[in-house]
């Protein structure tokens, strides 16, 4: 199962310029354990669907009371790149949400 | 109708966000409000999402923050409770200027006469280079490996314009003068409603909480809305919150999700002067549709301030092609590789002095993901070429950007028919001059013993009664 296939919402956002942050809820408590469970949804699991460095991967983080997770890494390219595709980091999720559990 | 009295130990506070346009129908949400009773307005109007270009440029976001305000306004003054608002987006003097002019005009159109502190956040590079000489190190709030390891003198004078993330003190101070409101520029967001609350003796931790779930007004509710206000009561233990528009609902797990937006840890987060630490609260569902939340707590930590300076980088100019034919399609990036070895042979000189940078954005192709994009050729009928083009000089940044527009326009390339012009140019002039081009050079950690003595406030009058003054 896709990412994108357990969750309900997927969102790709700065948390200041230079920090990445993916809000995931998922759609039930069986997928929430399923992605707790997984390779993926690990530092090194979202160091290598970005390509990036497993240093560079400031957490995941889980909350049981909604079923979500938070996944934060520094910005590969980052309003300090005059080439930046997204400013704001909004369509960023892609790498991971298209990534298998 | 008057607000309720409040308990001196409670404090009740209306929130919204003053750059995005209100609801239809704010009115009648701020009076179900003032029925409950509110003690203040606070409202974010700053924030750095897009990036260092609106603080470098001195321009902002046309979103029009007096009208926004106004309602809200309007209540404020009506029920004799004062207003608190960060104006202008990047926040430097000249964003707030612009933003105190509109509410100058609206004033003056509607009748309304206002004393509001202003507090400008603007350090200039003088103030800043000064007490890198004589103070603390200014340490990078971010690992980012551009960020200098030390903040220079050098570096504060390569700035454009430099701002600091105002903590509650300052607004806190201003409050005590009487005035119908309070108006910073760049602020810390949580900082605005935290003065209020802490100036009626509530702690850091219950107050920031309270900030927290208030900052994006109703973004927190259910559905979500910054368009829309939200109100809170606040005690010594607590906070609750309610949706003063009926068609939205505080629900636990909003108020918990909203905890995770926009900041890279869910419950713990750094700021002037210690850490909110939220990993605690417990959230209880009220019977009248609110929902109370217990349980924050605070970690001291020595008082610094966020600096934020852009640095000028140098002057963009685009160009965009539309290619709708198969044949280029399919080899859209060797023709575009081809094009872009040419513009830097012609341009050797100025490519290896580093005065000038070539990017080529496929859109239909990688121009969101760039190297991390899995799909290697155009999957779809049409895509267009952005040709971008950084120099330390406008005029070169044009003159490279049309250099390569011919050379993708007229090129041949493998099996090509359209000897004509290969590509459709919707735009005039061809080559946009964007201009200025801006990095965040400062984005560092001031220590500060004092968080209000750089930062003091200067009463203003607005409307058409009296002329303004300084207080």
């Amino acid at each position: 199962m896709l990412l994108d296939e357990a969750a309900r919402v997927i969102r790709s956002k700065n948390a200041g310029p230079f920090t990445l942050t993916l809000d995931i809820f998922f759609s039930s408590e069986e997928n929430f354990r399923t992605a707790q469970a997984s390779a993926l949804m690990t530092p090194e699991g979202v160091a290598e669907a970005y390509g990036v460095p497993v240093s560079t991967v400031k957490g995941v983080y889980w909350d049981e009371r909604v079923m979500a997770a938070k996944v934060s890494l520094a910005r590969w390219t980052s309003s300090a790149d005059p080439f930046c595709s997204d400013m704001f980091g909004a369509h960023l999720h892609l790498p991971l949400s298209q990534s298998s559990l | 109708m008057t607000s309720p009295i409040s308990d001196p130990d409670e404090v009740r506070i209306l929130s919204f966000v003053n750059h995005i346009p209100p609801v239809a129908g704010i009115e009648e949400h701020i009076e179900r409000a003032f029925s409950w009773g509110v003690d203040a307005i606070v409202a974010q109007g700053t924030g750095s999402d897009w990036g260092p270009y609106w603080l470098g440029s001195g321009l902002q976001v046309e979103s029009d923050v007096a009208r926004n305000v106004l309602p809200y306004v309007r209540a404020a003054k009506k029920h004799g409770v004062p207003f608190v608002f960060s104006f202008g987006i990047a926040g430097g003097n000249v964003h707030l200027e612009k933003c105190l002019g509109d509410l100058q005009r609206v004033c003056v159109a509607e009748g309304l006469d206002l004393d509001v502190a202003v507090i400008e956040s603007e350090l200039s590079s003088e103030y800043l280079a000064e007490r890198i000489r004589v103070g603390a190190p200014v340490l990078p709030a971010s690992d980012a490996p551009h960020l200098t390891p030390q903040l220079t003198e050098e570096d504060a004078h390569a700035a454009e314009r430099i701002v600091a993330l105002i903590g509650p003190e300052p607004v806190q101070e201003a409050l005590h003068a009487g005035v119908d409101g309070v108006i910073t520029g760049r602020a810390l967001d949580i900082g605005l409603f935290m003065a209020v609350a802490m100036n009626r003796g509530i702690s850091r931790a219950v107050a920031g909480h309270a900030a927290k779930l208030l900052e994006c007004g109703g973004l927190a509710l259910e559905p979500g809305d910054s368009a829309n206000c939200m109100w809170a009561r606040i005690d010594a233990e607590s906070v609750e919150v309610r949706s003063p528009n009926p068609a939205s609902r505080p629900t636990v797990a909003g108020l918990v999700s909203h905890g995770f937006y926009e900041r890279s840890h869910p419950y713990a987060e750094e700021n002037p002067g210690g850490t909110l630490d939220l990993s605690g609260v417990v959230y209880t569902e009220l019977p009248d549709g609110g929902i109370r939340g217990t349980g924050a707590q605070w970690i001291d930590a020595p008082y610094t301030l966020l600096l934020e300076g852009a640095t000028r980088v140098g002057y963009r100019s685009i160009c965009q092609l539309g290619v709708r034919d198969p044949a280029l399609l399919s080899q859209v990036r060797t023709w575009i590789g081809t094009a872009e070895d040419q513009t830097r042979a012609r341009y050797a000189d100025e490519f290896g002095d580093g005065r000038v940078q070539l990017s080529t954005r496929v859109f239909g192709l990688d121009a969101v993901l760039g190297e991390l994009e899995p799909e290697k050729t155009v999957t779809g009928h049409e895509a267009a070429v952005v040709v971008d083009v950084v120099a330390d000089e406008q005029a070169l940044a044009n003159q490279v950007g049309y250099y390569a527009f011919i050379r993708l326009f007229i090129g041949p390339y493998e099996g090509r028919k359209t000897t004509a012009g290969n590509a459709a140019s919707p735009y005039m002039p061809v080559v946009i001059p964007v201009g200025e081009v801006f990095t965040f050079g400062i984005y560092h950690l001031l220590p500060l013993e004092d968080p209000v003595a750089p930062f003091p406030f200067t009463v203003r009058h607005f409307g058409a009664s009296t002329a303004s003054q300084e207080g």
